[in-house]
């Protein structure tokens, strides 16, 4: 028992309140300068407030171009990532065989390499495959590293279910596909939701890989950063800026949730 | 005649390892079969042949006469126990009861009748709504044993089904499985390392070691007259003596066993009758009776002296008996 418990407190609370306001006061001045009426230059305070930003968002068609661009892509590489992701997992827990942890390290660098690395191996790559950069290669990228969130995830629960089940259930009759939609799906099935949200936010978001592997086409955070440099329209910017906090806030928020509360579900062999 | 399960020269090797080798075994239909060993000795491993999880490398698998040879587990009419009951926990224990008949396609309301059936059979009686999560040991046991019973297997394998149960509710699912085999009347096939078990329950048992098997018979036959010295040592304990120790009792060169319970001892060394004479090591206290281990002399025999008469102290000289036809002559391995 430390007595000296409450005068600690406060120091403690000042730290942590400064810190928080470190971490997100710069998003809600963001936010604050989606609202202002000065288009060219961030001045403090915001001479003065306006929904107009909104109505000219709303208008201008490069942001749906590269919202639909970012949300196509998100979709399809956390698709690909679910698949793969679920059984290269189910393949790592289930077997055992020579070379098993290269690969099972293998699957996880691409999270642990800088993306910058990831980028340009994947550009040279393409380019040495002769590939030409589309919507296709942007999607590869993005799936090199939703795959390891799904892996990741699925490994984690797969070891929670005991072997025997999927056998218990071939045993009673089960097929394999039976096996999958009664026994192994509904074990593994928030561990999947909550990574594939993760994994939709990570593309959703991404830059680094997105420039080396994107031609043309700009992906909404791509898009981003070029209307940063360009001093036009402004709050426009901070607009799209606050509906990508939005967005990939929630299913962020989703997973958390979903996994936390998945405990009780999987796993308890005996 | 149709065998409920026969192995015919069945070997199942992992690389170097030879789990199961030369197997050859025949389950009659009906029965409730023990497969007996220590740990490692392939008893699992003919089970999951039987199961179809695993094949063998060699020979021959029939079941009730059909070959067996690419047939998969969800094919064959055989279902399985496991060993940590493997009950699906995302499921009531009536939907995991039902499992079989839901995967086969049958109507909700039937699935709903045969699964409370099966709970009646197994002693659950309004468990239908719980979570497995919900149960104690012994419950999910006999979840696991409804489970498997649903599909009406015609041979029902159980996987070590009672490792996992205290003593007391060990030997109560002893006389529930026995009694519910003969209601039944399918065949169980039954894996435990537990020789008491083994005996206490089986109509026939195998004892296996290294992947062979080594004995097969009746309980009373393989406690009375086992094959080898392993089998004397592994079921039930014995007096297990090498050939030179042999000689002196039965006139030949052969290994024996003498099981305690035979042997008695009388404080006066020089009584007639009396086989052999020597000096009491040590004595071990078993509740209602007391194990006596006497140096005879270049080896110890160790005698079952009932616990209420007066034991004799570690040094005392004693003399030992038993009748000539209790020393079992078996070969060496």
């Amino acid at each position: 028992m430390r007595s000296d418990r409450s005068g600690a407190s406060l120091t403690l609370k000042c730290a942590a309140i400064g810190g928080l306001l470190f971490l997100h006061l710069p998003i809600l001045l963001i936010f604050l300068y989606a609202f202002t009426t000065e288009e060219r230059s961030y001045q403090f305070p915001p001479p003065g407030l306006t929904l107009q930003w909104f109505a000219v968002t709303w208008n201008r068609a490069d942001v749906w171009t590269a919202l639909s661009l970012s949300l196509k892509v998100a979709t399809v590489s956390t698709a690909i990532a679910l698949v793969m992701g679920t059984l290269c997992a189910a393949a790592m827990v289930r077997t055992r065989f020579f070379g098993r942890e290269v690969i099972s390290l293998l699957v996880i660098l691409p999270i642990a390499l800088p993306g910058i690395i990831t980028g340009i191996s994947l550009r040279s790559a393409f380019n040495l495959a002769e590939i030409p950069y589309s919507t296709f290669t942007i999607i590869l990228g993005h799936a090199t590293f939703c795959i390891v969130v799904v892996y990741n995830n699925a490994v984690a629960r797969f070891r929670r279910l005991s072997g025997s089940m999927i056998e218990a259930s071939l045993d009673l009759g089960a097929n394999s596909f039976q096996t999958f939609r009664y026994v192994i799906l509904p074990n593994i099935g928030t561990a999947l939701l909550a990574s594939g949200m993760l994994a939709f936010a990570l593309s959703f978001d991404e830059v680094i890989v997105t420039t080396f592997t994107a031609g043309q086409q700009s992906t909404l955070p791509i898009w981003m950063l070029n209307e940063l440099v360009r001093p036009r329209q402004r709050p426009v910017t901070n607009v799209v800026a606050m509906i990508v906090v939005l967005v990939t806030f929630v299913p962020i928020l989703a997973a958390y949730y979903l996994t936390r509360g998945g405990e009780d579900t999987a796993g308890h062999g005996k | 005649m149709t065998f409920a399960v026969e192995f015919q020269d069945v070997s199942r090797h992992f690389g170097d390892i030879r789990a199961v080798d030369h197997v050859d075994l025949q389950i009659a239909e009906g029965t409730f079969f023990a497969m007996l060993g220590p740990s490692g000795s392939g008893k699992t491993t003919c089970l999951r042949l039987i199961s179809g999880f695993d094949q063998p490398s060699s020979g021959h698998i029939r079941i009730f006469d059909t070959p067996s040879e690419g047939v998969p587990p969800n094919r064959r009419q055989v279902n399985t126990v496991f060993q940590d009951y493997a009950l699906f926990p995302h499921m009531n224990v009536r939907d995991n009861v039902a499992y079989g008949l839901m995967v086969r396609g049958d109507g909700k309301a039937h699935r709903h009748q045969q699964a409370e059936e099966m709970l009646s059979l197994v002693k659950l009686d309004g468990f239908g709504d719980r979570k497995p999560a919900q149960l104690s040991g012994g419950q999910r046991q006999r979840v696991a044993l409804a489970r498997a019973l649903v599909n009406r297997p015609r041979v029902l394998l159980l996987d070590e089904p009672l490792g996992a149960l205290d003593l007391k509710l060990r030997e109560q699912m002893q006389e529930e499985l026995k009694s519910l085999q003969q209601r039944l009347g399918i065949t169980f096939v039954f894996v435990t390392h537990d020789q008491g078990e083994a005996l206490s329950m089986a109509d026939s048992l195998a004892v296996f070691n290294e992947g062979r098997i080594v004995q097969v018979g009746p309980p009373q036959e393989i406690y009375e007259k086992p094959r080898t010295r392993f089998v004397a040592d592994f079921v039930g304990s014995s007096n297990v003596f090498d050939p030179q120790i042999t000689i002196r009792f039965a006139n030949v060169a052969r290994w024996s066993s003498l099981r305690p319970e035979t042997v008695s001892l009388t404080p006066a060394p020089d009584a007639t009758g009396v086989l052999a004479r020597g000096h009491v090591r040590s004595t071990r206290y078993l509740g209602s009776s007391i194990r006596v281990t006497v140096d005879v002399g270049g080896a110890d025999i160790t005698a079952q002296h009932p616990a209420s008469a007066p034991v004799p102290q570690p040094g005392a000289e004693v003399g030992l008996t038993w009748a000539t036809d209790a020393l079992h002559l078996m070969d060496q391995d």
